[in-house]
């Protein structure tokens, strides 16, 4: 498979913290990553950093060949192709499920108004909220709020989805819905990156863990190595306390 | 004269005045709302320059007394670039450079209540900075800083009372003509107190529709998600 996403010594300070120290990772077309850790190890910083809503202090970032860290890049145009989803869903307030899900396709121009709406209840009737599309995101529970942020991210066609933690801010009874919609995503064949604490979610979905602590990568693998036999003594420390 | 032979009296004089009154709050106001947006947009930009000519124009315009503004510019810059300027021209432009000053850090703490992951949502989808501050910001952002913008259109149209000094026949200054012929000061002060308490009043009410038809409450923010 082709190379998606390459991450080479990411580093990131803010003022004297170091959060990032060095971290690489190639990602290939169609893998599901999983990033795994403490809080305050950096995985939400290293996904920020993708998609440049941070800027990395040193290294580079390649999303589909565009060198996304270029002090000159169309960070524009390179976002179009890289869909975020995040803890707290932000979703446009003002803006009816409808409108949240075709604001970006029609301003930036990548579909005409009337393809965005077709589209649009077609990724709504994918997450199973066609019903919803005149609500407005107040009136949704935090579980249907997360599913609409992900069709609103499916609507610019993305190669890749980043999920930043997409399942933190939610009622349990609300997380499984969520994780279902990702999981059929991952099983369509999308690139995804994932920073979670569902651990039995990244063991049956993910192609790869990766277990990240103070900036670096400590270990990865296939669920069933990471999970089922942790070499480094933090990654079997870290599973002891949530698993 | 009994006090409505003396309301009858000056009633065409204080209707002259409470037109231009509105006529400079409104082209001053509309103005102010345009200053103060672009001096809000310099004011966030990440561009030092633009941020410091923001700050350095709220500063000056903070630091100073509409009445020094409005001497300035209808003597000191006329003076200064040797051509005379109609009063109300003059008067406009003072008005509408004071609440511009004040209308901009409302703007901008409207802007600031809306939460940064709002931006970080927009600009994730590829959205560039313009549309997303034009389209996903400051739609919230104004809906928050309303309250504040009335205040402040309450505060500009009384402070053109303060353009009398130029020798605009506003509101004020016709009290004062009247007065001058009558000799009852008690009375037309009153009268006078009474229409911008009229002006004001309906201000606000207007105020509070708009609010209420534009508030996100209206959009399902009020009721429990189901």
């Amino acid at each position: 498979m082709p190379i998606k996403v390459e991450i080479r010594n990411l580093h990131k300070h803010f003022g004297k913290n170091e959060v990032l120290r060095g971290m690489s990772l190639d990602v290939s077309e169609g893998e599901v990553i999983c990033l795994i850790g403490p809080s305050g190890s950096g995985k939400s910083t290293f996904l920020r950093c993708i998609n440049s809503l941070e800027q990395p202090t040193q290294g580079t970032v390649t999303v589909d060949g565009h060198l996304i860290t270029d002090k000159h890049a169309n960070l524009d145009k390179i976002r179009e192709s890289i869909g975020m989803v995040f803890q707290q869903f932000n979703l446009f307030p003002h803006l009816s499920v409808l409108k949240n899900i075709t604001i970006a396709p029609i301003q930036t121009r990548y579909m005409n108004k009337e393809d965005a709406e077709k589209n649009a209840l077609k990724l709504l009737a994918r997450v199973g909220l066609l019903e919803k599309k005149d609500a407005y995101p107040a009136n949704l529970s935090g579980g249907q709020q997360q599913r609409v942020a992900i069709a609103r991210a499916l609507a610019m066609g993305p190669a890749l989805m980043l999920f930043d933690e997409p399942t933190s801010a939610l009622d349990p009874e609300m997380v499984g819905d969520v994780l279902e919609v990702m999981r059929e995503l991952a099983n369509d064949g999308m690139t995804m990156i994932i920073v979670t604490h569902e651990m039995g979610f990244a063991r049956e979905v993910a192609d790869r863990v990766i277990f990240i602590d103070e900036g670096l990568v400590v270990e990865q693998g296939p669920p069933s190595e990471v999970f089922g036999n942790p070499q480094n003594p933090r990654t079997i420390s870290f599973l002891n306390k949530v698993l | 004269m009994s006090f409505l032979e003396l309301i009858q009296e000056s009633f065409p004089l204080l209707m002259m005045g409470m037109g231009l009154t509105l006529e400079l709050s409104v082209v001053a106001l509309l103005m102010a709302m345009l200053i103060g947006l672009g001096s809000c947009l310099l004011n966030i930009s990440k561009n030092r320059v633009f941020h410091a000519v923001s700050q350095g124009y709220i500063n000056i315009i903070r630091g100073t007394p509409l009445l020094v503004q409005a001497f300035f510019i209808y003597f000191g810059v006329t003076q200064a670039i040797g051509m005379r300027m109609p009063a109300f021209t003059a008067g406009v432009i003072a008005l509408s450079l004071n609440a511009g000053a004040y209308l901009s850090e409302v703007f901008r703490g409207g802007i600031q209540a809306v939460s940064a992951g709002q931006m970080e949502a927009a600009r994730s989808l590829g959205m560039p900075y313009r549309t997303a501050m034009l389209r996903i910001i400051l739609p919230q952002a104004l809906r928050v800083a309303i309250p504040s913008i009335v205040n402040q259109c309450c505060i500009t149209i009384k402070d053109t009372s303060i353009i009398s000094v130029i020798g605009l026949a506003e509101l004020t200054m016709r009290g004062q003509q009247i007065i001058a012929r009558t000799y009852r000061s008690f009375e037309v002060w009153i009268l006078v107190g009474v229409l911008y308490f009229i002006i004001i009043y309906a201000v606000t009410k207007l105020s509070q529709v708009m609010e209420k038809r534009l508030s996100l409450a209206n959009k399902g923010g009020d009721q429990e998600p189901s």
